[in-house]
């Protein structure tokens, strides 16, 4: 009864930012030419337009799967590092103005040399998401994997258990909530970074037809876009990611039952 | 002697027994010649002040850390060859639930490296959470219980896989007073019903005395026996007995 009221009212607030937002797009629209800025009618023409061509489907799945082919690798290779990493404390000490470095490389310098290395290819934007991600998920799962408890794996030693059994009993558990941070962190970086790559190397996907409406001054096609975009990742945000995560981490929450 | 000794046959053999055993951390010698024997169903307190060795000489007894020299023999095995390590069983200081499990799968830890059935398991944790009172928190997380509460469980999970030696590694020293003595009379219940042999480290001369049926004192640099006391006191022990506070009175003059 008191959730429910809750929710709701978590709801109507939502609704009126959203009216306002709307309201605010609409009057500051009617001032300005539409080459400046778009109104909403405008814009959803134009979302209307992208619909029933035919790239749409094929750009948004070409770009997705530049991101989740660079995402994948930036896993497997971040948690595999962050791992050993974690095991050992020569090896990070050895390492570690390397993760400076990476962090302080932009990713626009990356998709330029992706560019000189690969050319005009998929490969392009995977690199700068590989470049930009796989950090974020490797400082990550290093961090969970020195939080391991002693007293922990102990506990299965006294049980005899083997290091396999240990890996999966104790040391899993621990750095996962560690990786779903970073995984998330870096998804989203990842994410964005594509676009900046596809502009510059690539001959489709979303950020080559951004830049394309760009160039074309077709400003309540970039518009289109960005509230196509936005909406994709709220929904994979809030439909998969979070639920998934509330999921996995129940142990975590102090309002259980 | 108390009662319990004098039921078991003359020839009974020990359960756990330490032969010279020796032990060195770096050039420090923590323990020296322990020789020590603990006969089925009997309950040995290692009584000393800190840095006596009385935990090492228990991590020792659980084939945790190797020692030096010396035998060490359970139910008739050599340490290294015993491979019947369920049937013993191990009580951190701190009750090390896993805050990721519910009460009833951190039970079940101490079962996953067996070869029982699913349905067995499940039948063992169930009887274990009844067995110390906590059959109806199985689904709680940790974090969402009292201290006393985890205590128990881990107690739970160490008596899951059916033991037949417990050893505690002053188990209860973190609770109060009243949650400790509580306590008390679960693992005396609990080492009646089952019959376990239990060893147990303390410093705390009065838990000794109410649970003990034998105390080894120990004495620091080297760590080593300085005196085997039996306690024949009837059961149960009330610390507030006469009895108990003078037992307890001398013991404290010898530690």
């Amino acid at each position: 009864m008191h959730k429910s009221r809750r929710v709701l009212s978590l709801i109507v607030q939502r609704l009126i930012l959203l009216a306002a937002f709307f309201l605010l797009w609409l009057l500051a629209a009617r001032n300005m030419p539409a080459f400046v800025l778009p109104g909403p009618e405008k814009t959803f023409n134009a979302l209307l337009m992208l619909w029933r061509n035919d790239t749409l489907l094929h750009d948004i799945g070409v770009t997705f799967s530049r991101v989740f082919s660079g995402f994948l690798l930036a896993t497997v290779v971040g948690t595999l590092a962050g791992l050993a990493l974690g095991a050992s404390r020569r090896l990070a000490q050895f390492f570690e103005p390397l993760l400076a470095v990476f962090n302080t490389v932009s990713s626009a310098i990356w998709a330029i040399f992706a560019i000189i290395w690969f050319g005009i290819s998929n490969a392009t934007t995977v690199f700068v998401v590989f470049m930009t991600s796989m950090p974020l998920i490797l400082t990550n799962v290093w961090q969970g994997a020195q939080t391991v408890e002693r007293q922990y794996v102990e506990l299965a030693r006294s049980f005899r258990m083997s290091r396999v059994q240990t890996l999966l009993k104790i040391y899993l558990p621990t750095i996962l909530p560690y990786f779903f941070s970073g995984a998330r962190l870096a998804f989203g970086f990842g994410w964005r970074v594509s676009l900046v790559a596809e502009t510059l190397g690539a001959s489709d996907g979303i950020g080559y037809r951004l830049r394309q409406a760009g160039d074309l001054v077709q400003t309540d096609q970039v518009f289109a876009w960005t509230l196509l975009l936005v909406s994709l990742m709220l929904l994979l945000e809030g439909g998969l990611l979070k639920p998934l995560e509330r999921r996995l981490f129940r142990w975590k929450s102090h309002t259980q039952e | 002697m108390s009662a319990l000794l004098e039921e078991l046959p003359a020839a009974a053999a020990p359960a756990i027994a330490l032969r010279q055993v020796g032990k060195h951390f770096g050039t420090q010698e923590v323990l020296k010649a322990i020789s020590l024997n603990v006969y089925p169903g009997e309950i040995v307190a290692l009584l000393g002040a800190s840095g006596c060795g009385k935990s090492t000489l228990l991590n020792i007894i659980s084939g945790l850390l190797p020692a030096d020299n010396g035998d060490i023999v359970l139910q008739g095995e050599a340490v290294a060859q015993f491979s019947q390590w369920r049937q013993v069983a191990y009580l951190f200081q701190e009750d090390r639930l896993l805050p990721w499990r519910t009460v009833r799968q951190n039970v079940n830890f101490a079962l996953e490296n067996s070869a029982l059935s699913r349905a067995e398991r499940q039948r063992r944790v169930e009887a274990a959470l009844q067995l110390v009172g906590m059959a109806q928190v199985g689904n709680k997380w940790p974090h969402q219980l009292s201290g006393g509460m985890r205590s128990r469980i881990a107690l739970a999970r160490s008596l899951v896989a059916e033991p037949q030696i417990l050893l505690m590694d002053e188990p209860l020293s973190k609770l109060d007073p009243q949650t400790r003595s509580a306590m008390h009379d679960e693992l005396l219940r609990i080492r009646q019903l089952k019959n376990m042999t239990v060893v147990m480290v303390t410093h705390d001369v009065e838990e000794a005395v109410i649970l003990a049926d034998r105390i080894v004192i120990l004495q620091p640099n080297p760590g080593r026996i300085k005196q085997f006391v039996t306690v024949t006191l009837p059961r149960p022990r009330l610390p507030t007995s006469r009895d108990v506070a003078e037992k307890v009175r001398l013991l404290r003059m010898e530690v």
